[in-house]
């Protein structure tokens, strides 16, 4: 069995906590997310015959990346990135906090997690910043916390994603 | 070219051919042979496999610490392995039955061993007062009894192990005591390396100066970190600091044993797998231990301890023995009631009342072997009612003289012999107050004492002169005598509320007339009475007579006879009157 540790990313309110609650259930309080900062969940997957064990940290909506989140990143083997569909600035926010966590672990696979689809009509995100930040090597994937559409797709591709970098770093 | 070589068939000249070859036989011969040898070697697979078997087992020997030649060796181990139990386990299984079969046994008997301390541990606390204290904590609680008890008698047990990967905070390895609860160990793991990222960023401490343990009520939580692996234990109770060098020691092994696989990690932990005895070393625990069996010492300690005890007691019942003995001597003795006995500030006490004339109760005591320091006494006087008592403080109060005799019973004191009036007037006056007299009876003590008194007055006789009523010289202490009975009769008759009539009759010889006698004779009793100096008083009635020669006291006629008939004689009689009087 493998285990990834991953963390999810993004402004505050952009949905990362309501992502994970779709996602997994719950045995630490979110009380940890405003105490420690970071609550951890674990869901296990099969992703092509693999069995794959996520520890998700769930890190405390930040607008500007800390120090002490930084250390939560440390041996991260991934990350989600979520943005706010309805907000532009949580896309910026994004974009930061992806320029800084590549700064602690690294060229590690990441995919763009773009929230609240079920609120498409009032989506404020510019496209083109969009797909910018993708050209950098993710997948962009629309979900909903609210309905669960696209959250199980997510991790599943961020799994692939980070079994996949396995593969190519040992060969 | 020197160094050419030229062969015998090549066509060159005969002799110097032969000279040559000959030449060339002995310079070359020998290493020709060895190279064909050699070559014969080369091309001789079995030759070749054959010497490099003769070196093989020494090259492994010289080479058995190099990883690199674990590492090459282990696929094809694992393969030659795999395929000989394939095709036949039987050697395989020969082969490990002697270890295989102890390893079992020991495990079984680890496990049965365990199970047995749980079963002795819970049978030696299931039938005590602290037990059902233990099972109402099991009921409410909804923990096993057994584990319920374990907690009580635990001074430390490390509950679980954790082996965590440095960077990632991903659980390498992890190992439990057996009835420890475990939550998720793979996020518990995650979330104590939070905590101590947490913990390190935010008061900006370097690297190695990372949080080492955490308190949790009795859960306290101990870190190790290695350069990239962290031991972090779980430990209820308190834990001596020698297990900070246990798991030192375990993190090190780690780190020396699995360094690559440290190295290499990228979230598959079946690698360490095998670490797990070094996390199990470190699952230790130490339970109150229960009292062991008494030492040959502390038999003696409290066979000494016995001993003083049963001389202590036997010291103790003999003296209780004792003071009892003297308790119902006291009880048994006249004139002493014992109201209380008991011990009292570590000192016998006796407390009663005593009559004057009991016993001293510290005689009685110095008869028995107790000790004076170790007896209070406290006796409050009282009389006691008892015959021999009362008459012996009649006896005191009275101070009957010697020819008084004093009896008493049944409440009554009678009084006998002889005593004077004064004695007999007080005695009334005083007996009716002693304790225990109802009654004083002197009724023969009076008649006796009268009657001696009566006796001495009448036989007193005073003598005359010849025709004159002159006393004859030499008579002052009889007329002492008698004025002193007169006097005691006086008394005696105010003592008793009697009245006496003294009569003094003078008399006369024969010599003489008859009348001239008479008048004599009285004159000599007015003279006695003169002598004597009583006078009448209450109880007295003096009376004066004379009757001549009529009453003579002898009847011869000697000068002897007559002057014993010369006399005045004393007559008592008691009137039927106390009013006193006198006559003439």
């Amino acid at each position: 069995m493998i285990q990834k540790k991953i963390c999810m990313l993004g402004g505050f309110a952009v949905g990362k906590t309501s992502l994970v609650s779709r996602f997994v259930s719950s045995i630490f309080s979110e009380k940890y997310l405003t105490t420690v900062g970071v609550k951890i969940d674990k869901k296990s997957l099969v992703v092509g015959g693999q069995e794959v064990t996520l520890l998700l940290w769930d890190v405390y909506g930040q607008d500007e990346f800390q120090t002490v989140q930084q250390s939560y990143l440390r041996g991260s083997s991934g990350y989600l990135l979520v943005v706010d569909g309805t907000r532009r600035a949580t896309l910026d926010t994004a974009a930061k906090l992806h320029k800084s966590a590549g700064e602690v672990v690294g060229d590690v696979p990441f995919v763009i997690v773009l929230n609240k689809a079920d609120l498409e009509a009032e989506w404020q995100v510019d496209e083109r910043g969009l797909w910018k930040l993708a050209d950098q090597g993710a997948r962009i994937v629309r979900t909903s916390a609210k309905t669960g559409a696209g959250v199980e797709e997510t991790f599943l591709e961020l799994t692939r994603a980070m079994l996949d970098g396995r593969g190519q770093d040992r060969s | 070219m020197g160094n050419q070589v030229v062969h015998p068939d090549s066509g060159a000249g005969g002799a110097p051919d032969d000279e040559l070859q000959s030449i060339r036989s002995i310079l070359i011969g020998p290493a020709e042979r060895q190279l064909q040898t050699l070559q014969a070697r080369m091309d001789d697979r079995f030759s070749h496999a054959r010497e490099v078997g003769a070196v093989l087992p020494q090259a492994l020997l010289n080479r058995a610490g190099d990883p690199e030649l674990a590492r090459a060796l282990r696929t094809p181990v694992e393969h030659a392995i795999t395929a000989a139990v394939r095709e036949n386990p039987q050697p395989l299984a020969d082969a490990i039955f002697p270890i295989i079969g102890p390893a079992i046994r020991r495990a079984v008997a680890a496990s049965l061993a365990a199970m047995l301390e749980s079963f002795n541990r819970t049978l030696e606390h299931s039938v005590s007062w602290r037990a059902v204290r233990w099972r109402v904590e099991a009921l409410r609680t909804g923990r096993p009894f057994g584990e319920v008890v374990l907690l009580h008698t635990l001074l430390y047990r490390v509950e679980q192990v954790f082996l965590i990967h440095r960077q990632s905070g991903l659980l390498l390895q992890h190992a439990r005591a057996g009835p420890a609860r475990v939550q998720d160990a793979q996020m518990v793991s995650a979330m104590l390396t939070a905590i101590r990222d947490f913990v390190q960023d935010s008061f900006r401490v370097p690297e190695q100066d990372s949080l080492d343990s955490l308190q949790i009520g009795e859960l306290s939580v101990w870190v190790e970190q290695g350069p990239s692996a962290i031991l972090a234990i779980v430990t209820r109770g308190t834990a001596p600091q020698e297990l900070r060098q246990v798991m030192q020691g375990a993190i090190e092994a780690i780190h020396l044993q699995y360094g690559e696989a440290l190295d290499a990690f990228q979230g598959d932990a079946q690698p360490f797998e095998s670490a797990r005895p070094l996390l199990e070393a470190c699952l230790q625990a130490e339970y109150r231990g229960t009292p062991s069996p008494p030492t040959r010492r502390v038999w003696l300690l409290a066979g000494v301890i016995l001993l003083g005890l049963g001389v202590w007691l036997a010291f103790s019942v003999r003296e209780q023995i004792r003071w009892g003995r003297y308790v119902d001597a006291l009880r048994s003795e006249p004139g002493l009631v014992v109201i209380s006995s008991g011990r009292s500030g570590g000192r016998y006490v006796v407390a009663g009342l005593r009559d004057p004339l009991a016993r001293d109760p510290g005689a009685i005591l110095q008869q028995t072997p107790l000790s004076p320091d170790d007896v209070v006494g406290r006796w409050d006087p009282y009389q006691a009612l008892i015959p021999s008592f009362v008459l012996a403080r009649a006896g005191r109060a009275l101070a009957p003289p010697p020819e008084t005799t004093l009896t008493f019973d049944d409440g009554v004191l009678r009084a006998a012999g002889s005593a004077t009036a004064s004695w007999i007037s007080e005695a009334r006056r005083t007996a009716p107050l002693i304790a225990g007299v109802s009654a004083f009876d002197d009724a023969g003590l009076v008649a006796s004492t009268l009657s001696a008194v009566q006796r001495r007055i009448e036989a007193a006789t005073l003598l005359f002169a010849r025709g004159a009523p002159l006393l004859v010289e030499g008579q002052a202490e009889r007329v002492n005598a008698l004025a002193a009975d007169l006097r005691e009769l006086d008394a005696l008759g105010a003592a008793i509320g009697r009245t006496f009539r003294v009569e003094l009759r003078g008399h006369t010889d024969a010599d003489g007339a008859a009348m001239a006698n008479l008048p004599l004779s009285r004159a000599r009793a007015e003279r006695a009475v003169e002598a004597i100096g009583v006078r009448p008083g209450r109880h007295l009635d003096i009376r004066i007579g004379g009757v001549g020669s009529d009453e003579p006291f002898a009847l011869g006629e000697t000068e002897a006879d007559k002057q014993r008939n010369r006399r005045v004689s004393v007559h008592v009689s008691e009137t039927s009157s106390s009013q006193p009087g006198a006559g003439r």
